[in-house]
């Protein structure tokens, strides 16, 4: 009887549970183990035999490029962060303490918006309100300014980047300091805490976790973009992502690609794991 | 979709109604194809080739459809094949140079040269176009071509600074040099810049190193490396000035549309891009392809590739160059496919004005590949 | 209290700023699909449907679109119902490797596009399923699941956890319970997982243009045209994606955000 019951449980259980396990092994975690082993594959005459050598490895490793390529990338992706982070803070804390729950609610939907649109169309829009003669340099040109080059340049990719991470950026960001306990705030400005000293010393410690993790999201999106440095950055100094694309298109390189997306996929795991440790770290005592 | 339309008598449903009409209005602009049994005819090309403006007619009339699959480089034409299974393309555009290289690897089948005008090409080069015949057996017919040189911005350049590949180094165009995002063509004009004439792609080490070192000067004036898209757009709205490794195919499309740019020859000569039609191996559709390549080699597909929206390319037969000039004569001559006009494609080869494109000869295409990432990282 | 006045004034502003930033493509987009100009330029040519009356009579885009359709229902069903299944087992049960267990499911998102695209089509390809309209499916799956999952097991916090055991003591079997309280609790959860998963897969276009070979959607036909011959064909599709991913968008908004509010309220 007890037998039966454990067995009648396991199943029911495992119906829930396997169904997940075997999908993810066989088409996440497979890929991924394949291209690690992909990387030390062979190509020759634009196809790959399967063989274990390091020759992918070392050849990437030794090129300038590469690394150039690396230094550009974790710099940009960085840059865009932190100009994320900054440009969406104002924005997310009017969101958080300033409007009426409805508004909020609203303008977090009206945020989500931007996940349901082609990413390429939007960019596609950049190019021409961007472009020398476009709808920027136009406005800037009744009030005496410019013609200021944006499009081909790292301003052009940052914008992408925006583009991509701005709205996620603002919801986490609005969501996580709309959770902080008001009465914490009230408490800090009656005993006298000006404004500024009360958003550094006490909403951003309180929503460290949150904005370390809208933070993470953003360095992942921009260090995984291909589209903004290609179409709005000219592909000047290419990043990792179109070193990937120009990897494959060229004489079916699928292995030295793999070596490239190895080396960030380590590079963002590094960077999200420091971010959560940081994130969750206890606040040392005094 | 007949089981969906067999459930409809029998559970008249509104669910079943519903899927089944949503069905029809999807797939409305097929029926009348549908219910003939079309044949795909699957297509590795440039983008354009598979387009309605030059496929529409030839699909109407033999009951065919097009499913196209466009690369960009004949590196990354391979890449495309070697990925996919054996047999997936039953028709194949090539870049002249690369044919070669799809013989090499098996990717194509034989054909017969009887089936197609060879006796009707504007040049004896075209019937026996490098790499197309291997052991007197033919792989590959070319269909079309186009001159490469400098593609420039006619506010910013002159005309007789555009004589020379020294104009992409202008210092008023510094950051307004566009690259067409290939090592080929570019490194090509350097190569002819640096006066290695018909020799450009045969360099030794040397002369390669004088490639490498004059290309790496042109860095600070580059303002981005562009694919096709990116190319059309950059010259359109006056971002870049000047584009290296292009021609007309690309400036030919903007003139059209009433832009201020242009591409010539210049003095230290200039690139021909050639596009060659093989069929793919293990096709079961060789029939019908070769109908198709006979189709684009006959005036009527002479005229709508000289047409073609995507980008022109010139007529390589006589009674195709005959039938432009007669239904499009405004094209004819403004790409100069006219007898006796200047920069006419034809007594530019004669002359000894224009390369073949073409594979390095002393570098292995990786190393090209490789000096290109390092150039654009530079 | 003036001086205040004038600080939210220009945080509004500032807000305004960012919403202009973040919408100006998208309105952009939808103003050159109307403009006659084959390069978009300031300023704008005549009102036009041109594009619109190219896209629809060209076969090879209803093609896409209807693959596009396949594609993202397919994957709304199978991410809804792996998402079901683990949101399910993660509100139940307790079990060794549980932390790995939710990483599985939870980590693909976080994985570069072009990097997933590249291991999938790699993959696919050696198992011989690539360039078929279900290896976009499979990948897709992947990539959604996780959304679906997060919602449902929101919803699934909702629930009341004595009402499961309330069934059982009245006589029905886990099985049953499944099915009569469980399921319908989480049908809203469960549609809008679906409506999610079929926007975000309707959109992307990184893994279909790699392993959907010559099987192209929507979004494979839009970078291609970006790549290539660009012209505002790519406006008038991309309105036409929006609106159809806006639809889906809002039917979940409907059938999920909404109650949870009325269920939080209440």
């Amino acid at each position: 009887m007890l037998i039966k019951k454990i067995q009648k449980i396991n199943v029911y259980a495992m119906t829930w549970r396997l169904p997940i396990i075997v999908w993810q092994l066989l088409f996440f975690v497979g890929p991924v183990i394949f291209m690690i082993a992909m990387s030390f594959f062979l190509v020759k005459n634009y196809r790959m035999t399967e063989a274990f050598e390091f020759v992918n490895w070392s050849k990437m490793f030794s090129k300038n490029y590469f690394w150039d390529s690396y230094l550009h990338t974790v710099t940009i992706a960085s840059v865009s962060t932190v100009f994320a982070m900054i440009i969406a803070f104002p924005a997310s804390f009017a969101l958080a303490f300033k409007a009426s729950e409805k508004l909020r609610r609203w303008a977090i939907f009206l945020l989500i918006i931007p996940f349901f649109t082609s990413y390429l169309v939007r960019t596609f829009s950049w190019f021409v309100i961007l472009s020398e003669n476009g709808v920027v340099n136009a406005l800037l040109g009744y009030i005496g300014f410019g013609p200021y080059t944006m499009l081909n340049t790292n301003f052009g990719t940052l914008v992408g980047y925006m583009t991509l991470t701005l709205p996620l950026v603002v919801i986490l960001q609005t969501i996580t300091m709309a959770s902080i306990d008001r009465t914490l705030i009230e408490a800090a400005r009656n005993l006298g805490c000006k404004p500024l000293a009360t958003i550094w010393r006490v909403i951003i410690p309180l929503s460290k976790a949150g904005l370390i993790v809208a933070a993470i999201f953003c360095f992942i999106l921009s260090f995984g973009d291909f589209v903004a440095p290609f179409y709005l950055g000219g592909s000047q100094e290419p990043t990792l992502p179109i070193l990937i694309l120009d990897t494959t298109k060229s004489g079916q390189q699928w292995p030295r690609a793999a070596v490239v997306a190895i080396v960030m996929m380590i590079t963002l795991f590094s960077v999200a794991f420091i971010g959560i440790a940081l994130a969750y770290r206890k606040k040392a005592k005094k | 979709m007949t089981n969906s339309i067999k459930n409809i008598f029998k559970t008249p449903n509104r669910r079943n109604l519903l899927k089944v009409s949503g069905a029809a209005v999807l797939t409305t602009p097929f029926v009348s194809r549908a219910w003939a049994a079309t044949t795909e005819i699957n297509m590795l090309a440039w983008y354009g080739h598979g387009e309605p403006d030059i496929v529409a007619e030839f699909e109407a009339a033999n009951n065919v459809k097009f499913v196209s699959k466009y690369y960009a480089g004949g590196d990354n034409m391979m890449a495309l094949i070697a990925q996919s299974p054996p047999g997936t393309y039953d028709i194949i555009l090539s870049d002249g140079e690369f044919v070669q290289q799809l013989n090499a690897a098996g990717y194509v089948e034989e054909m017969n040269a009887a089936d197609y005008p060879f006796d009707d090409m504007l040049h004896d080069d075209f019937t026996k176009f490098p790499g197309h015949w291997s052991d007197g057996k033919l792989y590959s017919v070319m269909v079309r071509g186009g001159h490469l040189g400098v593609s420039y911005n006619k506010n910013a350049i002159s005309a007789e600074e555009a004589q020379s590949y020294s104009c992409f180094w202008k210092p008023e165009i510094k950051g307004k040099l566009g690259h067409f995002d290939w090592h080929l063509p570019s490194l090509g004009m350097i190569s002819l810049y640096n006066g290695n004439g018909s020799s450009l792609w045969d360099l030794d080490d040397s002369a390669w190193a004088a490639v490498q070192e004059n290309t790496l000067s042109l860095r600070p004036q580059v303002g981005g490396y562009f694919d096709y898209g990116g190319t059309f757009n950059g010259l359109k709205n006056g971002e870049m000035l000047a584009m290296c490794g292009i021609g007309d195919w690309i400036t030919g499309v903007l003139e059209k549309d009433g832009a201020p740019v242009g591409s010539v020859i210049p003095k230290e000569g200039g690139i021909q891009w050639t596009e060659s039609y093989s069929i793919g191996k293990g096709t079961e559709k060789a029939d019908i392809v070769k109908k198709f390549i006979q189709y684009m080699l006959s005036p009527t597909g002479q005229v709508k590739s000289a047409q073609m929206l995507a980008y022109p390319g010139f007529c390589i037969t006589k009674a195709g160059r005959a039938a432009l000039i007669e239904a499009d004569p405004a094209e004819a001559k403004r790409s100069h496919q006219m007898d006796g006009m200047a920069n006419e494609p034809i007594s530019l080869i004669n002359d000894g004005r224009i390369h073949y494109r073409d594979i390095p000869k002393q570098q292995s295409l990786e190393d090209w590949n490789d000096f290109w990432s390092e150039y654009k990282n530079s | 209290m003036n001086s205040k006045r004038i600080l939210n004034i220009a945080l509004g502003a500032y807000v305004g700023a960012i919403f202009v930033f973040v919408f100006a493509p998208i309105v952009f987009s939808v103003v050159f699909s109307f403009n006659s100009q084959r390069f978009p330029t300031i300023p704008l040519g005549s009102f036009s449907t041109e594009w619109y009356v190219k896209i629809l009579n060209d076969p090879d885009i209803w093609k896409a679109a209807l693959n596009s359709l396949i594609v993202s229902s397919s994957t709304a069903v199978i991410a809804t119902v792996l998402g079901f299944c683990t949101a399910y087992s993660d509100f139940r049960y307790n079990f060794r490797f549980k932390g790995p267990y939710i990483a599985l499911i939870l980590l693909p998102p976080t994985i570069p596009l072009i990097i997933m695209a590249l291991a999938m089509l790699a993959w696919l390809s050696k198992l011989g399923i690539s360039g078929q309209l279900w290896s976009v499916v499979i990948a897709h799956s992947v990539l959604t699941a996780p959304f679906a999952m997060a919602i449902i097991r929101l919803r699934l916090n909702q629930m009341d956890p004595d009402l499961e055991s309330a069934s059982w003591n009245l006589g029905g079997s886990e099985w049953a319970t499944m099915r009569y309280v469980i399921i319908p609790f989480c049908k809203p959860a469960i549609i809008s997982g679906l409506c999610l998963a079929a926007a975000v897969s309707f959109d992307e276009f990184a893994v279909s243009w790699f392993v959907s070979g010559l099987n192209k959607t929507l979004p494979v036909v839009i970078l291609e045209i970006v790549q290539g011959n660009i012209d505002p064909q790519v406006n008038a599709i991309g309105t036409f994606v929006f609106f159809t991913s806006m639809t889906l968008v809002i039917l979940a908004q409907i059938f999920f955000v909404q109650r949870q509010i009325k269920s939080t309220k209440s």
